[in-house]
């Protein structure tokens, strides 16, 4: 199934409103090694904002600091107005605000499905164990994956383990998702049903910031794109731009290597909407 | 309480004697023991059932028992049951050399059982007979992932040698103990005597260790 | 050579109570090692530098120190520095215990650097403490991928029991060489005793290699 779908790209969420999320000259060093260099962009409320850029160019560092599961050395990273690398803000308090979901799900092993989504619930919101379960099953069902709430992560593919995580994430109702490449650890029959539930999630108003290679997706979905390389912002724009015609030539060949060549995109079948009420992506079944 | 060190001192050729005769019982008894091991490894592979299943409750045997008691049993059943005399030293040597025997028997199938079988259908395919690929392909492959469960058993095994004091073996143990009895400089004599085993157990414990990192076997 | 069973059967209890002690001992010693691992093994790897180093230094000592030179230190040396005298086995469950803990929070710090660094940032990101990740999330794993070492060390514990009739803990072998000693029938005496700590050791080591492999899954993040 192949549609040419020419899904006008969301415009970006009024510049003048406050953004959720805002890095400012952001700075991080490994050793010599300048992971982050000086990264400057915002997320407003509401949008979904992919980063994009070759391996090594410090994406994944970015959502980590964003997070303050990594220290900064200099610049500030602002959540809701908040410096969150600020010694007096409380960054657990922050973390929960913000969902993330890695690369390679990074699921509790000993839990069983249903327990991974709910132990966020209890732990850190000291949720009563039954409404814990009650909302992860919610969530659970949500993402398609009812009838796996008694499994353990083992027993579930890779796109069944990242929705599982996605759901984890959700059960904290954050404020902003955070994806790191969520569906490049995956084959590719299952990708689709990942992508599924996360555009579904922006569909509904969610504020995303989503690492990922999945250029379709970057340029359905998301609303503004963020290119990176060697720990620097080299261009961001809207989708229409940076892709059809990106300003540098660094993107250029970052995208035709990726296999892009602007107008030959078909619509990914990986997209098709799913069926409303339930994020579950329908296979050829 | 006042301490008395000067008798460490004036016994120090006899704690050394019996440091010397630790180090020989261990590495006499390793020396006996790596062989052992091997065979018991391989008849454990033999073809014929009841080899394979009287070694396996030889080894399992030795593992799950304690060595003090395997020691005690050699030394007092041996001659009172079956009428066979050995001195104390014999006697600790054997008991040492089936038990760590056995230990290295699992250490050497569990070295074999880690190369993959796609290495056996390779030698095999070559036209090699199964002992040859057991002896030029599997064997030379397996010594390097077995060499840092080797040396842990060395480790302890010298520590364990200690337990052939209860026989009268002069190893440090029974020196340092019979020190003990004659001069009543108890804590002197027993702090010298775990200092003397830290002195030449730490360096072994940390190069085991450098070995175990250096041959992590990544796969 | 003839096999004479009269004096086991005529000294039943006295062997009985010797096993009665061989497990009190072993139990309470793995207890004490597992409290001291458990500290040891979370104090090395998420304790900082100081505790690292201070809880390493006992991880070497032990491990460089045979079990019988730690026995008769703690149960005769040891009461002259605290000027407290100790029972046999009260000496036995300190000595066996102190010497157990370091094997078993190399074990545990093993077990806790082999979980993925992932799975601290995931709960991490969940907005948990680092006390509660490593609670819920990253001891249990640990916990499972341990369970064949640790499996071992309790197995040895309770062979290491048997040290303890160096310092006149009335346990199995003690008990026995009191035995042999007034019966003259070593061979029968001896080798009952290699049984009944065969069918200790053994079933225990399959029981736990068994709990394992069902565990095996949930401790592979
Ligand atoms: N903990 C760390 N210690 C040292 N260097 C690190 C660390 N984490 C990341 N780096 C380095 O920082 C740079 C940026 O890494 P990062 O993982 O952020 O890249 P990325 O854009 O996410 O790449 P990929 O697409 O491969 O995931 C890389 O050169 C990486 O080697
Ligand atoms: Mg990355």
């Amino acid at each position: 199934m192949s549609i040419r779908t020419e899904t006008p790209t969301r415009p970006r969420i009024g510049s003048d409103a406050a953004p959720i999320l805002s890095f400012d000259n952001v700075c991080k060093r490994y050793g010599s090694l300048d992971a982050l260099a000086g990264v400057t962009f915002q997320v407003n409320r509401g949008e979904v904002v992919c980063l994009i850029g070759p391996s090594g160019s410090g994406k994944s560092t970015l959502l980590r600091c964003a997070n303050a599961l990594e220290s900064i050395d200099s610049g500030r990273v602002l959540m809701d107005g908040r410096d969150v690398h600020d010694r007096r803000t409380d960054a657990r308090n922050l973390r929960r605000r913000m969902g993330m979901v890695f690369q390679n799900f990074e699921l509790f092993p000993h839990l069983t499905v249903l327990r991974n989504v709910a132990v966020g619930p209890t732990t850190v919101l000291r949720m009563p164990a039954a409404g814990a379960a009650a909302r992860a099953m919610e969530l659970l069902r949500k993402v398609g994956l009812g009838d796996k709430a008694a499994q353990y992560p083992a027993a579930l593919s890779g796109g069944q383990q990242q929705r599982v995580a996605i759901a984890r994430a959700l059960a904290m109702q954050p404020d902003v998702m955070l994806f790191d490449e969520p569906t490049s650890a995956l084959d590719p029959e299952t990708i689709g049903e990942v992508l599924s539930v996360m555009k579904r999630l922006a569909d509904e108003g969610m504020t995303m910031v989503v690492v990922t290679h999945e250029m379709d997706f970057a340029k359905r979905v998301g609303n503004w794109i963020v290119v990176f390389d060697h720990g620097k912002v080299v261009e961001q724009g809207p989708p229409r731009q940076v892709f059809e015609e990106p300003t540098i030539q660094r993107t250029r060949d970052f995208l035709s290597h990726l296999g892009w060549h602007g107008e030959s995109l078909a619509a990914s079948d990986l997209l098709v909407p799913a069926p409303s009420g339930s994020y579950e992506h329908r296979t050829s079944d | 309480m006042t301490l008395d060190w000067s008798v460490v001192w004036d016994n120090r050729w006899r704690l050394i004697a019996g440091a010397e005769m630790t180090i020989l019982l261990t590495a006499i008894t390793m020396m006996l023991a790596l062989p052992g091991g091997l065979i018991l490894a391989l008849l454990r592979l033999s073809p014929l059932r009841a080899v394979r299943s009287a070694t396996t409750w030889f080894v399992e045997f030795f593992r799950a028992t304690p060595l003090i008691l395997q020691i005690y049993w050699m030394f007092y059943v041996l001659p009172a049951a079956f009428d066979i005399r050995l001195s104390e030293f014999a006697t600790a040597l054997l008991g040492l050399t089936l038990n760590v025997s056995s230990f290295n028997s699992e250490t050497f199938r569990a070295g074999i059982q880690s190369i993959r079988p796609g290495q056996w259908n390779a030698g095999l395919a070559l036209g090699m007979s199964k002992p040859q690929v057991m002896r030029k392909i599997i064997l030379p492959q397996a010594t390097v992932r077995v060499l840092p469960a080797l040396a842990s058993t060395w480790v302890s095994l010298f520590k364990d040698t200690s337990l052939v004091s209860i026989i009268a073996v002069a190893d440090l143990s029974y020196v340092a103990l019979k020190i003990r009895s004659e001069t009543y400089r108890v804590l002197e004599v027993l702090t010298a005597m775990a200092a003397l085993y830290c002195l030449m157990g730490y360096p072994q414990a940390k190069l085991v260790d450098w070995l175990h990192r250096r041959l992590k076997v990544t796969e | 050579m003839d096999i004479d069973v009269s004096p086991l059967i005529l000294n039943w209890q006295f062997i009985l109570t010797g096993l009665g002690f061989t497990i009190s001992l072993s139990l309470l010693s793995i207890i004490l090692g597992a409290a001291i691992g458990i500290f040891g093994g979370v104090a090395r790897t998420y304790g900082g530098p100081l505790l690292d180093t201070i809880v390493g230094v006992y991880v070497d000592l032990v491990r460089s120190i045979p079990v019988l030179a730690i026995l008769v230190w703690t149960y005769f040396a040891f009461p002259l520095v605290i000027g407290e005298s100790l029972t046999p086995f009260t000496g036995g469950v300190l000595a066996l215990g102190v010497h157990l803990g370091a094997y078993i929070t190399e074990t545990i710090r093993a077990g806790l650097t082999s979980v993925r660094p992932g799975q601290m940032r995931a709960a991490l990101a969940l907005g948990m403490s680092r006390t509660q990740a490593i609670r819920t999330i990253i001891l249990p794993q640990a916990v499972i991928r341990m369970l064949p070492p640790l499996g071992s060390l309790i197995v040895i514990a309770v062979k290491d029991s048997a040290i303890a009739s160096v310092i006149a803990v009335p346990e199995l072998l003690r008990q026995s060489q009191v035995l042999a000693g007034k019966t003259f029938r070593p061979f029968e005496i001896y080798t009952s005793a290699m049984l009944i700590y065969f069918l200790i050791c053994y079933p225990t080591a399959r029981m736990i290699d068994r709990i394992y492999r069902n565990l095996a899954p949930l401790g592979a993040s």
